[in-house]
C-alpha cells in the first residue's frame, strides 16, 4: 500500500514513470475541477485549468521533494494556475465566471422550495464571487475534508492557526454578503 | 476564551478536527456565552451552505485531453531519453582528457606525416647523392687501376667491389687489368672482383677470353675453379689451347684437365 500513496506515486512520476500521473489524475480530478468551478470558473474553463495543473505538475516534477502532503503541493499549483489564468484573462478581457445574466435568469422564478434552494445556491455563488480572491480560495480549500488545516496553511503560506482565523473571517464576510444579496 | 481562540475553535469544531472532550468543552462554552452562540450559528449555516455547494461532474472530454497530453509527454520523454543517451555518449567522447589525447594523436600524425614526406625528399636526395658517389667511385676505380703502384691498383680493384650496379666501363677496366696487369696479386684481385658480376655476359666472355693470356699457375687454377663453378662450356676451347701452347706446371695441367672433364 505504501507504493500507492500520493507521495509515492508522485515520486515515481518524478523519476520518470510518467504513467503514474494517470492514477493521481483519477484521484484528484474531481476535487480540482470543483476547486476551479467553485472559485467561479465555468465548467469548460475549469476543465482546462485542471489540465493545466497536471501539465505544470509534469513540468515541475523535478522540484517535488516528497515533503508534506502531495495535495498541498498540488493545490499550490492549482492556485497559481488559477491566478495566472485570471491575470491573462483580465488582460484579454475575457469573461471567465458565471455571467450575471445567467444568474439573474436563475433567480427570477423560485416557486417552490427546490427552486428556492437553487436560488440560494445561485446567491451563494454570487456572494462567493464578490468575496476577495484570497478568501474565496480559502473557503473552497477548507470545504475539502481531506485537506487538514495544516495543509491548507502550507498551500496559502501561513500558520495553521492563522489559516483557521482567516477561514472564520472569510465565512463571516461571506455571510454578510449573502445576507445583503438576499435582501436586495 | 478570547476572540481569536473562538475563531480557531469554531473552525476546528465545524471541520471535525476536535476530540469528543474538546467538542463538549466548546459546546459548554457556547451555552455559557450566548453572544458567541449566535455568531457560531450563523457561521455554521454558511459553512453548511458551502459544503453542500454542488459541483457538476467534469466531462469525459477532460479525461480524453488529459490522457492525450500524458501519452504525448511519455512519448516525448522516451525520445528525449534516446537523445540524452546520445548526448551523454558524445560528452563521454569529448571528455577533456580524451580530447587532449586525440589532439596529441593528431599532432603526432601530422608531425609523422611531415617527417615522412621530408624523408621522401631525403631518399631522393640519397639516390642522387648515391649516384654521385657511384660516379666518383667509378672515376676513382678507373684512375686507381692506371696507377703504377700495384698497391694502388689493388685498392682500385677492391674499390670496384663496392659498386651496387657495376658500369660497363669498370668491367672493361677490370678485364684489362686481369689480362695485362704485371702484378699477379692485382690480377687475382681482379678475378675476385669480377666474380661478383658473373651474371653479366660481358664478364663471362671476358673471363673466358683471358684464360689463354694467363701465365701464373695460381691464376690459371683460380680461373679453372671459377669456370667449373660456372659450368662455362665456352671455356673448354681456351683451356685446351692453353694446354697445347704453354708449358704448364704439371699440377696446373692436371687441374685444367680435370676441370675440362667436369665442365663437359
Amino acid at each position: 500500500m505504501q507504493d500507492l500513496t500520493d507521495n509515492a506515486l508522485m515520486l515515481k512520476v518524478k523519476n520518470g514513470d510518467l504513467d503514474k500521473l494517470g492514477l493521481l489524475y483519477e484521484r484528484h480530478k474531481k476535487r480540482l475541477f470543483g476547486f476551479f468551478y467553485n472559485l467561479g470558473n465555468n465548467p469548460s474553463v475549469s476543465e482546462d485549468l485542471v489540465q493545466n495543473v497536471f501539465v505544470r505538475i509534469l513540468k515541475y516534477r523535478g522540484s517535488y521533494i516528497g515533503e508534506g502532503a502531495f495535495t498541498a503541493w498540488m493545490f499550490r499549483m492549482a492556485r497559481n494556475v488559477n491566478y495566472d489564468y485570471h491575470k491573462k484573462a483580465s488582460k484579454e478581457n475575457i469573461s471567465t465566471g458565471v455571467s450575471p445574466e445567467d444568474v439573474k435568469a436563475g433567480t427570477e422564478d423560485h416557486i417552490n422550495e427546490e427552486i428556492e434552494k437553487k436560488g440560494n445556491t445561485v446567491l451563494l455563488k454570487q456572494a462567493l464571487a464578490k468575496l476577495p480572491e484570497e478568501k474565496r480560495e480559502l473557503l473552497i480549500l477548507s470545504k475539502y475534508r481531506e485537506l487538514k488545516f495544516s495543509e491548507i496553511a502550507q498551500i496559502v503560506g501561513c500558520t495553521e492557526n492563522a489559516a483557521k482565523v482567516r477561514v472564520h473571517r472569510a465565512l463571516k464576510e461571506l455571510r454578510t454578503i449573502f445576507s445583503q444579496l438576499e435582501i436586495a | 476564551m478570547n476572540k481569536e481562540n473562538f475563531e480557531t475553535r469554531s473552525i476546528d469544531y465545524m471541520s471535525g478536527a476536535m476530540s469528543e472532550e474538546e467538542k463538549r468543552d466548546f459546546m459548554k462554552f457556547l451555552d455559557e456565552n450566548p453572544e458567541y452562540t449566535d455568531q457560531f450559528d450563523e457561521l455554521a449555516r454558511t459553512w453548511k451552505m458551502i459544503n453542500v455547494l454542488d459541483t457538476p461532474e467534469p466531462s469525459s472530454k477532460m479525461d480524453e485531453a488529459f490522457f492525450e497530453m500524458l501519452s504525448g509527454e511519455v512519448e516525448k520523454m522516451n525520445k528525449k531519453n534516446g537523445w540524452e543517451t546520445l548526448m551523454e555518449g558524445l560528452m563521454m567522447v569529448f571528455k577533456p582528457q580524451l580530447a587532449y589525447g586525440i589532439l596529441l594523436l593528431g599532432i603526432g600524425l601530422g608531425v609523422g606525416y611531415y617527417m615522412n614526406s621530408s624523408d621522401n625528399t631525403n631518399s631522393t636526395q640519397n639516390i642522387v647523392s648515391n649516384q654521385e658517389t657511384e660516379n666518383v667511385r667509378q672515376k676513382l676505380v678507373l684512375t686507381l687501376l692506371e696507377q703504377p703502384s700495384a698497391n694502388q691498383r689493388l685498392q682500385g680493384v677492391s674499390e670496384a667491389n663496392k659498386f651496387e650496379d657495376v658500369d660497363e666501363m669498370v668491367i672493361k677496366a677490370l678485364l684489362q687489368t686481369l689480362n695485362n696487369d704485371s702484378n699477379v696479386n692485382v690480377r687475382l684481385a681482379a678475378i675476385e672482383s669480377l666474380t661478383n658480376y658473373v651474371d653479366k655476359p660481358l664478364v663471362r666472355q671476358g673471363l673466358v677470353k683471358s684464360i689463354p693470356n694467363q701465365e701464373s699457375p695460381i691464376l690459371q687454377i683460380t680461373l679453372a675453379n671459377l669456370m667449373v663453378a660456372l659450368q662455362e662450356k665456352a671455356s673448354i676451347e681456351p683451356f685446351k689451347q692453353l694446354l697445347k701452347e704453354k708449358q704448364l706446371d704439371t699440377t696446373v695441367q692436371k687441374k685444367i684437365e680435370n676441370s675440362i672433364e667436369s665442365i663437359i
